[in-house]
């Protein structure tokens, strides 16, 4: 009984790939994609396009996506912060656009150059950066919390309150535990 | 006698009026000399650098690569024992670890006195950074590479040395071989003009000029190269003036920094600092003795004594300037019989870095804030975003490809090369990361990456599909009509494009229209959403001039450089933020001085989500579509997205895509604008993907956004499937909300579920034992 059923059961499961598109493809395709989960982010700093491909490695499994800063870019986060305390806020700039190239896709070395950015006036830049911020820091509500806070200080700055305000509280909510 | 005494007194008169005159012209020949002299001193063209090399533990440097980059550097290496430090410009290699005397170095933000550095790398990557106290160094970037300057137009170049940089055997072998007495004499030397007279008479060849270094640097500063005798006398009242104001020193310095030494095209090579870069690849302060010779030797004549074209004669006096320095007692006769034993030594010019197209791109930029004047002679410092890494491969792989193309092709044409341009940037910062103007990367001549404005062809259509993304209407599964299409446009023509296949496939999704790029389905979309959407769409990404208000629009006739293409797709790579390009990062002045920052700006030029669904599915052209043969090229795994571009005709084949990390731009056709028979995905894809395969190091995976879910659809049809029902699945972000009708006959009970679990399951143990078989 068994044997007959699963003969049934396969060729039902073979019949359903005789119906074939009407295009076929140039190559034998057969990717069949992992459902597209989000991508954890990884902690480590991505590399600069400086040299040649060993091999990416494959999206790690799902994990909880805090951000972090990998050893290059804290030292130079450091460095930028040193700048900053030291007057010098341009150069600030510099050096974190330097952690940047580094790991273009870390949402929390966008929120800091976004922050350097206000400190010397360009609050519309600011904001721009704390968007970009926020792009990347999809699933991690505590760097999504900092780019709208970052997001709010810049409408704040240029006169625009209620949305401002509309900003802060989407950070406060995300903040809350 | 009275005759005589009659004249006398005009005689006399006379004779004080010509001394008069005489000492007068002199005095104020005497002035001007000084006065231009310690005003002007010399133009000093801009200096250009590339980005500097970032090196810090978990980059993917195998030590092989960072001895390619040391020696990009024109770092050489040595055996010093471990006992020793390796001396500033060299390195040593110890197990797997390298010991580097880094040089001192000038950055846009700051300067880095000589140090050492420890390297140790581990299965291709950095994994340890040390300095000279064994202290870990967590990030330290090398010297940045010279890669040009921009000088006037009457080409005069040079690196300005001060007394520091300059090894002290170099004043010391120009005394020797030029002018023994330079340190007594006044500007002259009258006995050494009438020796040289003398030799000169008897031999008809060299010895001795019979000139002063000061007599030359006058020359060289002041004067055409005219023999005449006035200019002779002029020559000589300089000089001595000269030598009357300034201190030995000073003219030595000078002489060191102004003599010409060398030719290369419109460029003409002044000064020693630029000389020994020029012929050898390193710092003046880096030569050895051999290579001091040769310069002292080049200066006698730099056209007859050209290195590179007479090398044998070169060597003959370089090895003569040596006994002269033995003979002076300015060096030991072991160390000229060593040096005479070594080979010149001289790099090949294309060694050397030097990227017209590039800089060409430098230049537009600055001239923006800059008069001509200061760009060419006030000694900035420019710090680009080059990476000599990424530009020397896209060179490379585009000459490659475009010869292999040549060979393949049978509509060839003799005389009349295959042409291409490379435009490589990164897309998250807007950093110009290379310029490849044509197939012949040295030639300083038309620039394709930036003036080469062809039809884009579909590069256009992914701004189309994103218009209709942002309308609402549509999404990456919506059912589109690949239908013929019969427009009627201005002058009462019909207009009646085909896909490229000839064929029409009828009701497709939206992926599938972008990624096999179909003419048809786009044209009814595109009519469908108004080509003023379409328009916005492109200026919001950067396009600077009105786009074409007709259908044709709608297959790329618009006509765009290589540069303005990476501006657009920039954009889509960057989700939606549009930053601009930039290939300037910091200008500073002669001394150092920050003049002006190219910062990195983000502008939020479209809405996130919409971006993300055409990145999505210009990820399906490189699956599925047209971007296909890239898969064979690139390492497994790498996820990148772009699109094929084809102009009417086959005359541009285009390719723009990008990965994690960078965007670039291919194009590739000929010149004078002929059928060039390739399409993008025949023409410009394998020189992309070749070039991706090398550089690219990080996989395009922004992460699904919170706002959009994920939906399955069967790629053909656009169907919600599942394996049990399709072989051909693609997932795609979708708005919430978004529901494709069922496939029919796709099972969607419990039983149909494990159905195509199984039969999943079946496929990947296919899909397993197949890359197993690899």
């Amino acid at each position: 009984m068994v044997l007959p059923t699963l003969a049934v059961v396969l060729a039902a499961a073979g019949c359903g790939s005789l119906i074939g598109p009407p295009y076929e493809p140039p190559a034998p395709a057969q990717t069949v994609r992992p459902p597209a989960t989000p991508a954890p982010q990884t902690t480590a700093p991505s590399q600069t396009p400086q040299s040649p491909l060993p091999a990416p490695a494959p999206a790690p499994p799902p994990a909880p996506r805090e951000h972090r800063l990998g050893a290059a870019a804290t030292a130079l986060v450091e460095q930028a912060r040193k700048q900053a305390a030291g007057g010098d806020p341009q150069l600030a700039q510099a050096t974190l656009e330097r952690a940047l190239r580094i790991e273009p896709d870390n949402p929390l070395l966008w929120i800091m150059l976004g922050e350097a950015h206000e400190s010397t006036g360009q609050y519309a830049l600011a904001g721009s950066m704390g968007h970009k911020a926020l792009q990347l820091a999809t699933g991690d509500p505590r760097a999504q919390a900092q780019a709208w806070r970052l997001i709010g200080d810049s409408l704040r700055a240029r006169g625009r309150n209620p949305e401002a305000n509309a900003a802060y509280s989407r950070a406060d909510t995300l903040a809350a535990p | 006698m009275k005759l005589l005494r009659r004249l006398l007194i005009p005689v006399l008169l006379l004779a004080a009026a010509g001394g008069a005159v005489a000492t007068v012209y002199v005095l104020r020949l005497s002035q001007t000399v000084v006065h231009q002299f310690e005003g002007r001193r010399w133009t000093l063209p801009a200096q250009v650098y590339a980005a500097p090399l970032e090196l810090y533990a978990g980059l993917p440097l195998s030590e092989k690569d960072v001895e390619s980059e040391l020696k990009r550097l024109a770092y050489r290496r040595t055996d010093t024992p471990q006992s020793a430090e390796p001396k500033t410009g060299t390195y040593r290699r110890i197990g797997a670890r390298i010991d580097v005397g880094l040089r001192a170095a000038r950055f846009a933000d700051q300067a880095r006195p000589a140090e050492l550095l420890a390297i140790t790398t581990s299965e291709g990557a950095i994994t340890d950074l040390r300095d000279a106290l064994g202290r870990e160094v967590p990030i330290v970037r090398l010297d940045p590479l010279l890669i040009g300057s921009i000088f006037p137009i009457h080409g005069e170049d040079r690196i300005v040395v001060t007394p520091d940089e300059v090894p002290p055997l170099l004043p010391a072998a120009l005394k020797a071989v030029e002018d023994r007495n330079f340190d007594t004499n006044r500007g002259i030397d009258v006995l050494g003009i009438l020796r040289a007279l003398w030799v000169d008479i008897r031999a008809g060849e060299w010895q001795q000029g019979g000139s002063t270094l000061t007599q030359q640097l006058v020359r060289s500063y002041f004067l055409s190269p005219q023999r005449t005798a006035s200019r002779k006398i002029r020559e000589a009242i300089m000089a001595v003036a000269l030598d009357e104001h300034f201190s030995k020193a000073d003219l030595m310095n000078a002489y060191i920094n102004e003599i010409h030494l060398g030719q290369d095209g419109n460029r003409a090579i002044h000064g020693f600092g630029l000389a020994a870069e020029f012929y050898f690849g390193k710092p003046l302060s880096e030569l050895d003795l051999d290579e001091i010779a040769t310069l002292v030797a080049i200066v006698r004549g730099p056209s007859y004594y050209d290195p590179r074209r007479h090398p044998s004669r070169v060597l003959k006096r370089r090895n003569l300037v040596l006994d002269e320095m033995v003979e002076q007692h300015v060096i030991p006769e072991s160390d000229a019989r060593l040096a005479q034993a070594q080979p010149l030594g001289i790099t090949s010019k294309t060694a050397g870095a030097y990227y017209p197209a590039y800089l060409d791109l430098v230049r537009r930029t600055l001239r923006r804030d800059y008069p001509e004047q200061d760009l060419t002679e006030a000694g900035l410092e420019v710090f680009t975003n080059l990476d000599p890494r990424v530009q020397a491969d896209a060179e490379h792989v585009l000459d490659r490809e475009l010869a292999r193309l040549d060979r393949v092709h049978k509509q060839r044409v003799p005389g009349a090369p295959l042409e291409g341009a490379v435009v490589v940037t990164a897309p998250q910062s807007g950093d110009v990361i290379a310029v490849v103007g044509g197939r012949d990367a040295g030639y300083d001549g038309f620039d394709r990456a930036l003036d080469g404005r062809r039809q884009i062809g579909s590069l256009v259509k992914p701004f189309i599909y994103l218009a209709a993304l942002e309308s609402g209407r549509y999404n990456a599964t919506s059912i589109i009509q690949d239908q013929p299409v019969s427009i009627r446009v201005a002058g009462g023509k019909l207009w009646q494009p085909e896909n490229f296949t000839r064929e029409n496939y009828g009701p497709v999704p939206l992926v599938r229209a972008l990624a096999e790029s179909l003419n048809d389905a786009t044209v009814n979309l595109g009519m469908d959403i108004g080509l003023e959407s379409v328009g916005h769409s492109l200026e919001r990404f950067g396009l600077d001039r009105a786009p074409p208000q007709n259908p044709s629009l709608l297959l790329g006739t618009v006509e765009l450089t290589p540069l303005e293409v990476a501006q657009l797709y920039g954009g889509l790579a960057n989700g939606g933020f549009r930053t601009t390009l930039r290939a300037v990062r910091a200008v500073l002045s002669a001394d150092g001085k920050p003049l002006k920052a190219f910062p990195v700006e983000v502008d939020a030029v479209a809405q996130a989500d919409p971006v993300y669904e055409v990145d999505s599915m210009l990820e399906q052209v490189i699956e599925r579509g047209t971007g296909r043969p890239a898969l064979g090229v690139l390492p497994r795994g790498l996820i990148v997205a772009g699109k094929t571009g084809t102009s009417s005709d086959l005359r541009d084949s285009w390719f723009a895509g990008f990965s994690g990390d960078d965007l670039a731009v291919v194009w590739v056709g000929y010149d004078d604008d002929r059928v060039a028979g390739f399409t993008g995905e025949t023409g410009a894809l394998p020189v992309w993907s070749h070039l991706m395969a090398d550089i690219a190091m990080s996989s395009w995976n922004v992460p699904l956004p919170d706002t959009l879910q994920s939906v399955t659809i069967d790629y053909a049809t656009g169907f919600r499937a599942n394996a049990a029902c399709s072989s051909d699945l693609v997932t795609l972000p979708v708005p919430p909300g978004t529901n494709p009708p069922l496939k029919p006959g796709c099972p969607t009970t419990a039983f149909g579920a494990v159905i195509g679990s199984v039969h999943e399951l079946m496929q990947r143990a296919g899909q397993w034992l197949q890359s197993m078989a690899h």
